[in-house]
């Protein structure tokens, strides 16, 4: 890591730095700032509709208090949200690997495949992103993945003939069900991936050709523990990208609540939700580096 | 482990390679299986897209649906304009829209976001720390958060129904400023700012002849990400002018046609997806290098 101090060159005196961070800042305080505390003040009022605007009253942690003890739909809600984070994560840290692995090697036609990958951070965002998922079914039961995966072979006739765990085989079928959301969100980590692969000194892959390690050595004591930061940051970026994607339950049905009208307890069940996702991502984050990072340096 | 793997005969040397030789030519085989499987997964839901936008009525209607158009007709294209002629624009409006508020939203948020990133990495000033820190928590905040109090501002500086609803807003978005941060900081050098300032230069030209085309790279991923974004945007509650409307406003009145509508909601979803596809196509192998000063500071 890389801690250099800036002393800032002479040339750069504060007056012209103010001027030129004066656009993107106001902007930022503007849309940013400014509604991000009005949003924490909607979660501790009751904030009514009047022939004004908003009126807000203040109330506490009420909206808190109902939505997480007395109404039950939320902590569903949130428990869904969670439960289906945990099995995405692995599996698309996996996917990206695996990817970024191939996609850095040499080989004719690299550029074409690194596009194709890429295509789907591209597009699907917003509007196109829901109809192709809308038309094409909720991809569990789709067209698509019906006339591939469903024709070559059956999961379950598989895992019943693997006498695998019960445990494991509903965790297989779910992932390949939702293969094609799973690849669609490895995008970005992939490219991050590659670009981890690409700051691995050369110097470590020659010594080792050297000492004659196999690839199989050369991945597990060199590539793995290299990429050790980039994997945190993968890890980082997925679960921002998962808990906070429109196609999220929690968001898909605080997207409704806002929509109806009720500002107050939307912001409030929000505002425990980012809280909760930054708990969550701060403990992973600690055991990653403890349980994980400490045994390889 | 090194030491023992040192000292080998010749004989086991042979043998390693021999090993490895097939290993490899194996290696092989599964990268390329492994890639067509996932690129399949990752395009077919595209080329189910224009193959639908191509499928006439009644090959819509089938059920199970079919993956590919037995019949291509361009009708759902054609149709387009027709299906508008109600909303007294004509289509080329929405797409004029489209393009001008996503290429000039884009063009002054790099600016902005740019000059930003600039002073956030080679002056020094306090707050400066405090500063990055906020940016990198925005980082984390989904936009419905903060949908009700941005509405709440953009009626208070009154630009409802304007342009201005598409481009101020997005102007606060930290992506930029963070990974143009983070590339400025691996990649331009002190010395090089100073040498130029020693030349005469002044603040606007380091800034403009130096720091700009080193971070090309930077940029350039930042406008895929940025267009990308404003492209697809959706404005709530804010434009109520039909002419002033963008392309995903319309999507959204087509699809609420139902299945009736399903090939021309997918015929402008097609139109949609060509924009950033060339933007992709333009800034394509600078994403990989932006990408890796992002893990600078991790």
């Amino acid at each position: 890591m890389r801690k250099n101090k800036h002393r800032g060159i002479e040339s750069l005196k504060s007056r012209y730095g103010l001027m030129f961070i004066a656009p993107w800042f106001l902007g930022f305080i503007l849309f940013f700032a400014i509604p991000i505390i009005q949003s924490l003040l909607f979660s501790l009022s009751d904030v009514s509709l009047n022939n004004d605007g908003l009126a807000t009253k203040f109330v506490g942690l009420q909206h808190y208090r109902y939505a997480l003890l007395q109404s039950g739909a939320y902590t569903q809600t949130l428990g869904t949200a969670v439960t289906s984070l945990l099995y995405q994560l692995p599996i698309i840290v996996l996917i990206s690997m695996v990817l970024a692995l191939i996609l850095n090697q040499k080989f004719r036609g690299r550029t074409f495949f690194r596009a194709l990958f890429f295509l789907p951070v591209i597009i699907a965002t917003g509007i196109v992103m829901d109809i192709l998922f809308m038309t094409t079914g909720s991809m569990s039961d789709s067209t698509v993945n019906e006339s591939l995966s469903g024709n070559m072979f059956d999961v379950s006739d598989i895992a019943a003939f693997l006498d695998l765990p019960a445990g494991i085989s509903d965790y297989v079928e779910k992932a390949i069900s939702n293969i094609f959301d799973l690849i669609w969100s490895s995008g970005i980590q992939t490219v991050l991936f590659i670009a981890g692969l690409q700051s691995v000194p050369t110097s470590l892959y020659e010594a080792s050709k050297v000492e004659g390690a196999t690839k199989w050595e050369e991945f597990w004591f060199i590539t793995f523990p290299s990429l050790s930061q980039v994997t945190l940051l993968v890890m980082i970026y997925t679960m921002v990208e998962q808990f906070t994607s429109s196609r999220n339950p929690m968001i898909d049905s605080m997207y409704t609540l806002m929509k109806g009208g009720n500002y107050d307890e939307t912001s409030a069940v929000l505002w425990f939700y980012f809280a909760l996702v930054g708990i969550i991502m701060g403990i992973l984050i600690w055991a990653y580096n403890r349980f994980l990072v400490k045994r390889w340096s | 482990m090194g030491l023992k793997l040192k000292i080998k005969t010749p004989q086991k040397k042979e043998r390693a390679f021999s090993k490895r030789f097939t290993r490899s030519r194996f290696g092989n085989f599964m990268y390329f299986f492994f890639l067509t499987a996932a690129g399949l997964f990752s395009v077919l839901p595209l080329i189910y897209a224009v193959a639908t936008s191509f499928k006439p009525i009644d090959e819509l209607l089938i059920f199970p649906p079919t993956f590919f158009v037995k019949r291509p007709t361009i009708v759902n294209y054609l149709s387009l304009p027709n299906l508008l002629s109600n909303l007294e624009v004509p289509l080329s409006r929405y797409i004029f829209n489209s393009l001008f508020v996503t290429v000039v939203t884009t063009i002054i948020y790099i600016i902005i976001s740019a000059m930003a990133a600039f002073v956030l990495s080679k002056a020094t000033f306090r707050g400066r720390n405090l500063i990055f820190l906020v940016i990198q928590f925005a980082l984390m905040f989904n936009a419905y958060t903060l949908a009700v109090p941005q509405y709440l501002i953009v009626s208070g500086i009154k630009i409802i129904d304007t342009y201005l609803v598409y481009i101020l807003p997005q102007l606060a978005a930290t992506l930029g400023v963070f990974l143009m941060k983070q590339y400025i900081e691996g990649y331009v050098p002190d010395a090089l700012l100073e040498a130029a300032s020693i030349d005469g230069a002044g603040y606007y030209r380091i800034f403009w002849q130096i720091v700009m085309p080193v971070i090309r790279p930077a940029w350039l991923t930042v406008t895929l990400f940025s267009f990308r974004d404003v492209w697809a945007a959706i404005p709530n509650g804010t434009i109520f002018s039909e002419e002033l409307k963008t392309l995903p406003q319309i999507v959204t009145q087509i699809t609420a046609g139902g299945i009736a509508r399903t090939g021309s909601a997918m015929a402008v979803t097609v139109i949609m997806m060509i924009p950033p596809i060339i933007v992709y196509l333009v800034s394509q192998s600078n994403v990989v290098e932006a990408m890796s000063s992002a893990g600078i500071k991790g």
